[in-house]
């Protein structure tokens, strides 16, 4: 247990190039703690995370013109990858094979996201669509229309109940996954949201612009909390802490930033990457973070608990 | 300190997006665009008001006369870019290359310099200096994706096809809403990444074949009688093998025409570049 914030782990050249994602998970099935990350270079690579270090257990090939996003299933045993190309992979993380590859049309797969009960993955498209594709099935079961422009982010409740959206032009908007029903549509911002995420209580929703702010949300009533700044460029990624009082940002400015969720202040700031930081992720106690970006490197954290 | 920085990072930006609006290139100002120049523009003017307030001292003196001196600079840059843009307009390009590099000497962390010198030196078939021009851009500027779309544009017509996919992407991850990305760059640098690796096996199996034509395996036997069936089916395989590598390398020939030929239509504008494209890859 640690009592302060400081780097515990740095992993140079994890990939050829760029990385643009990265996911935590843990097995339901032997505790053992995994992280995925996805690469301008084609590659998702799969990590295991133990005796404080990242071990290289798995190389998937097979996407073409980069990872854009990646997901762990919440029982640990399922991975998702989308690329540039609009294909959506499975992967069987325990034997490292493709278990599916879908097609989801062109420019129609950004962020991945599975749902709470890991049955969906949730992806949005170019058109403003909210797809839906089962992992049983391999394909599209439903969509969800914001009639907006081109979705980047996608997010689910933890409770099940919410799917939210963020939007190329900064327009957020919050489905009841039970109706289909859209329920509210934010102008949170006048740029992209590349990024959102709920809080465990599935009460907050925090989002990440290019606008180099971070909003936060009360879910319910749909209004603004809270709005902050410390992000010098586009704030590329946000990730809630499972705590349930802190969340995680990551910018081009190179930083990455813990904020406390009451008092809406940065409590740390990681200076350690040389370059643009793509993605940022707690682990499932919320005691570990992991950043990845354009540095090709991989850089675990230690949080006080 | 990291108010200066920022300031310095949305003047770079400001100077992107009013670029973004600038005609007489292929790039069309975007919505999102004009909104973000105004929040940067109030939001640099409040920095501005913060360092006036903090009251005037010797140190505060000579940062300010340098400002007024950076500034300066800065107003002429601006004027010299506009000058390059219209005689670029007029396709006096070598007119604006110069006007540019005088442009550059004054504020040298300026990206659009450099990335409408990247433009005007493609069309000028410029491609090395094209590349380096936009790769300046893109280090000044890693988040302007249209830096990008230009260094992979410049990076195709010096043929070097990964790159230029590669740049394409980064600018795709930036910007996925921009269809001619997608449809146009992308596509084409794709298809010629294909063509190139076809046309490279197809090299492979010639080199193969013509080994083959050169040493025939059915001749590394000895034969005791030459009227023998053997000797026959011997002579038709080798024949036969003959007329083989002939056809492949009619394909060949074929197959650089239809490059050529798709160049010509998909791209008129640039033709002349891309056809010193095509020389490179049939070497």
């Amino acid at each position: 247990m640690s009592t302060q914030y400081s780097i515990l782990f740095k992993q140079e050249h994890a990939h050829d190039d760029a990385i643009w994602t990265a996911a935590w998970g843990k097995s339901e099935k032997d505790g053992s703690e995994t992280i995925i990350t996805g690469s301008l270079d084609d590659m998702v690579k799969v990590w295991k995370w133990s005796d404080e270090k990242l071990e290289l257990q798995w190389t998937l090939e097979g996407h073409q013109l980069g990872v854009v996003s990646v997901d762990i299933s919440h029982n640990g045993a399922i991975a998702a990858s989308s690329s540039l190309d609009a294909h959506i992979r499975l992967w069987d993380l325990d034997s490292g094979k493709q278990i599916k590859s879908m097609d989801a049309g062109p420019v129609d797969a950004w962020t991945v996201a599975f749902s709470p009960d890991s049955k969906y993955i949730a992806t949005g498209s170019h058109l403003g669509k909210v797809n839906i594709f089962g992992v049983e099935s391999g394909k599209k079961e439903y969509s969800l229309d914001t009639r907006g422009k081109f979705i980047l982010s996608i997010a689910y409740s933890p409770d099940g109940k919410y799917l939210a959206s963020g939007a190329i032009d900064g327009i957020i908007n919050i489905f009841d996954i039970a109706t289909g029903k859209l329920l509210h549509t934010l102008e949170g911002h006048a740029m992209p949201i590349r990024s959102l995420t709920f809080s465990p209580d599935s009460q907050l929703l925090v989002t990440a612009s290019d606008d180099g702010y971070i909003k936060i949300y009360d879910v319910q009533h749909a209004n603004l909390a809270g709005t902050l700044s410390g992000h010098a460029s586009w704030v590329l990624n946000v990730a809630f802490s499972p705590d349930n009082t802190h969340f995680v940002s990551s910018s081009s400015d190179k930083s990455v930033k813990v904020w406390e969720a009451s008092t809406r202040a940065c409590v740390n700031t990681f200076f350690d990457h040389q370059d643009q930081v793509w993605s940022v992720k707690y682990n499932s106690t919320g005691s570990k973070i992991v950043s990845a970006g354009d540095d090709r490197a991989i850089h675990i954290y230690d949080c006080p608990m | 300190m990291q108010l200066e920085h920022c300031k310095h990072l949305n003047k770079i930006r400001i100077e992107a997006f009013r670029m973004a609006s600038f005609s007489w290139n292929r790039k069309i100002g975007e919505k999102v665009s004009k909104a973000a120049v105004q929040q940067f523009e109030a939001q640099s003017t409040k920095v501005e008001d913060h360092v006036e307030l903090e009251g005037v001292d010797w140190l505060h003196a000579i940062k300010r006369r340098r400002e007024v001196l950076l500034e300066d600079c800065a107003a002429k840059s601006k004027g010299l870019k506009d000058e390059g843009a219209q005689l670029a307009e007029q396709s006096r390009h070598w007119e604006a290359v110069r006007k540019w590099d005088e442009a550059i000497q004054l504020t040298p962390e300026a990206a659009a310099l450099y990335e409408m010198k990247s433009q005007v030196l493609i069309i000028l078939q410029e491609d090395f200096p094209a590349v380096q021009a936009a790769e300046m851009a893109v280090k000044l500027q890693p988040l302007w994706w249209e830096a990008w779309q230009t260094l992979g544009r410049a990076q195709l017509n010096l043929g070097e096809v990964e790159l230029a996919v590669r740049s394409f992407q980064v600018a795709l991850h930036l910007h996925p809403l921009e269809r001619r990305l997608w449809e146009e760059d992308l596509r084409w640098a794709l298809h010629l990444r294909e063509e190139k690796h076809a046309m490279k096996q197809k090299a492979a199996q010639d080199d193969q074949t013509r080994k083959h034509i050169d040493e025939p395996p059915e001749l590394q036997q000895d034969y005791g009688d030459f009227e023998s069936d053997e000797v026959i089916a011997a002579c038709t395989a080798i024949a036969d093998r003959q007329k083989r590598f002939e056809e492949l390398r009619r394909n060949i020939t074929v197959d650089v025409q239809d490059v050529a030929n798709e160049i010509g239509v998909s791209n008129s504008n640039k033709n002349a570049s891309n056809y010193s494209l095509v020389k490179a890859r049939i070497m």
